[in-house]
């Protein structure tokens, strides 16, 4: 029976895990809007070209009266429009008017298949005096039309295609609290009984939570080089990752130090107490409380409506199920290591 | 009731122990506060007066991390092996690691005192800062700042004590990590104080200094009867 159980939990990681790599890189991502050009407008008729990214928003044979796009001045609409039509672009032109409430613009484009896509200050019309639209210029809001974008990631301004890390960067960090609060839990029992048992599992823990903090932190790296443009940056979040890291990599060094010191898991035990508790306050209390640029952060616990919808849940939560019981195995196959040579030293 | 007394009680022979062992052996206190003032001075010639803000700062929490790393990282190594034997029977743990504490919190006061002194002595004010700033919050932040190193510092000694082989470098190795956040909270708070930033901004630093400290000794204190009896 217990064999049973193992081969389904096991088996059952890494489907969940093929299915992640697979749905979370063939699904399509939604189209969103990146630029117009020329941003920079004058008050005359003019085109401007509007770009988007992700997977198409028309078809090759779509007319051009199916789209309908108007810009935004404050809280009046624009009339433009639409002369050409390309899966990823729309050309429009524009007559725009002399007076505006904001000289920035939004752009709000409707498609039949897509549903709207938004831009905001997708231009800037430098001459424009401050009052309201002139009627002639004014459009009527569009009615909204629902979109069919089937099963696909939403859009998320600068995020782009990388939201796909979401599924790797994510459940790393919390398979690794996971087990880091499972070798917490072994140390307190280190303490309580002074055995080797509980020792054994602390420090497969810790070495294999270590594994997962550093993939979380190479998963970060390469997310905040796409979103903020630079491997690394100085953010409360960052550093307390980067810091939780050392902290564990301290409790091996400690370890080795000690050599074959008898006192070595007692010692040990104390050491991972306290740094699980330092990892508590680090990556869960202080980023919470002071500014940081990273999501579910600054007061604003854990993730949120806007991060994550239905599609992208259907693939997060397997993703979360199947890093943690992967994670759980790495453990339990260090823990086995350790449990042999403790044997074959003690023989 | 009885027990609370015992303990401070011990708390307080241990803490009068430990600078009678700092007056008598002297050269422990003169040893740091040298390491203080020699970096400040080549802080000072390095800069020759002409120091920012950043790199004043930068160089104000180098000096002081390492002035804390030399006095408080050998906490738990400085006595004969025969008296930290009849500690070990008689001393309760808790009321040892109070004393300890206490005294840590002591030199670290000293510590901020000369680092600070020094370095508005031989430096100045930072280059390129208009008024005063804030020095009451300078003063303040340099002290929590000092102390929520120093309580995270007891721990790692009292780890690294127990290690028979090279337990200094092991300390320096265990304890840099355990003190970038506070080193962070920490030279955030003394840019704003020099730059004359609101309060508002700024209140939150001591808070969290503060609380780190005062938990970072909270821990050290449950745990430090598994290391002392192991």
């Amino acid at each position: 029976m217990k064999g049973g159980w193992n081969w389904f939990w096991k088996g059952g990681s890494i489907l969940l895990l093929a299915y992640v790599i697979v749905r979370g890189f063939s699904t399509p991502l939604q189209p969103g809007l990146v630029s117009a050009t020329p941003s920079q407008l004058t008050i005359a008729g003019q085109s401007v070209i509007l770009t988007a990214v992700g997977q198409p928003f028309a078809e090759t044979e779509d007319l051009p009266e199916a789209f309908e796009v108007v810009l935004r001045s404050g809280d009046q609409l624009i009339q433009t429009e639409v002369l050409e039509v390309s899966p990823h672009s729309v050309k429009i032109s524009v007559n725009i008017p002399p007076s505006m409430p904001s000289r920035a613009l939004d752009a709000y484009l409707f498609t039949p298949a897509s549903g709207t896509l938004f831009l905001g200050n997708a231009c800037f019309v430098e001459e424009a005096a401050k009052g309201d639209v002139p009627p002639a210029f004014i459009a009527g809001a569009p009615l909204p039309k629902a979109p069919e974008l089937g099963f696909s990631f939403p859009y998320q301004p600068n995020i782009m295609e990388s939201i796909r890390n979401l599924l790797w960067h994510v459940p790393m960090w919390f398979a690794m609290f996971f087990i880091m609060g499972l070798g917490f839990v072994a140390s307190l029992a280190q303490l309580r009984t002074d055995s080797i048992q509980w020792d054994m599992r602390a420090e497969a823990a810790v070495k294999t939570g270590l594994v997962f903090g550093l993939l979380g932190l190479a998963t970060g790296s390469l997310w905040a080089r796409w979103t903020w443009g630079a491997w690394w940056v100085s953010d409360p979040q960052l550093n307390g990752a980067l810091v939780t890291v050392l902290l564990y990599s301290g409790y091996l060094i400690l370890r080795a130090a000690m050599g074959d010191d008898d006192r070595v898991g007692r010692l040990a035990a104390v050491y991972n107490v306290f740094a699980f508790v330092m990892l508590v306050i680090l990556l869960m209390v202080l980023p919470r409380y002071t500014e940081s640029l990273h999501p579910g952060k600054d007061g604003n616990p854990g993730f949120n409506s806007y991060d994550l919808d239905n599609s992208l849940r259907a693939v997060f939560y397997p993703a979360v199920i199947g890093w943690g019981a992967l994670c759980y195995w790495m453990y339990t196959l260090r823990l086995r290591m350790n449990r042999c040579t403790h044997h074959l030293l003690s023989r | 009731m009885r027990a609370v007394f015992q303990t401070l009680t011990t708390a307080g022979t241990v803490a009068r122990l430990e600078w009678q062992l700092e007056w008598r052996q002297g050269h422990q206190l003169a040893a740091v506060g040298l390491f203080a003032v020699a970096s400040v001075y080549v802080a000072f010639q390095a800069s020759d007066q002409h120091t920012g803000a950043a790199a004043w700062t930068a160089m104000l929490w180098l000096v002081h991390l390492f002035s804390g790393f030399t006095a408080i990282g050998r906490l738990f190594d400085r006595e004969r092996s025969n008296v930290r034997r009849y500690l070990q029977w008689t001393a309760s743990p808790l009321g040892l690691i109070l004393g300890k504490l206490f005294h840590a919190v002591l030199t670290t006061t000293a510590l901020t005192a000369v680092v600070l002194g020094a370095f508005l002595l031989f430096l100045g004010w930072p280059q390129g800062i208009e008024s005063p700033g804030k020095p009451g919050l300078l003063v303040l932040g340099a002290w929590l700042g000092g102390l929520s190193m120093t309580t995270t510092l007891v721990f790692v000694s009292a780890v690294a004590s127990q290690v028979r082989s090279g337990s200094g470098a092991l300390a320096a190795v265990l304890g840099l990590p355990l003190l970038l956040p506070q080193l962070i909270l920490a030279t955030r708070l003394t840019r704003g104080a020099l730059a004359d930033e609101p309060w508002t901004m700024l209140v939150e630093y001591p808070l969290f200094l503060g609380a780190l400290g005062a938990g970072t000794a909270t821990i050290a204190c449950i745990l430090f009867p598994y290391i002392w009896r192991a």
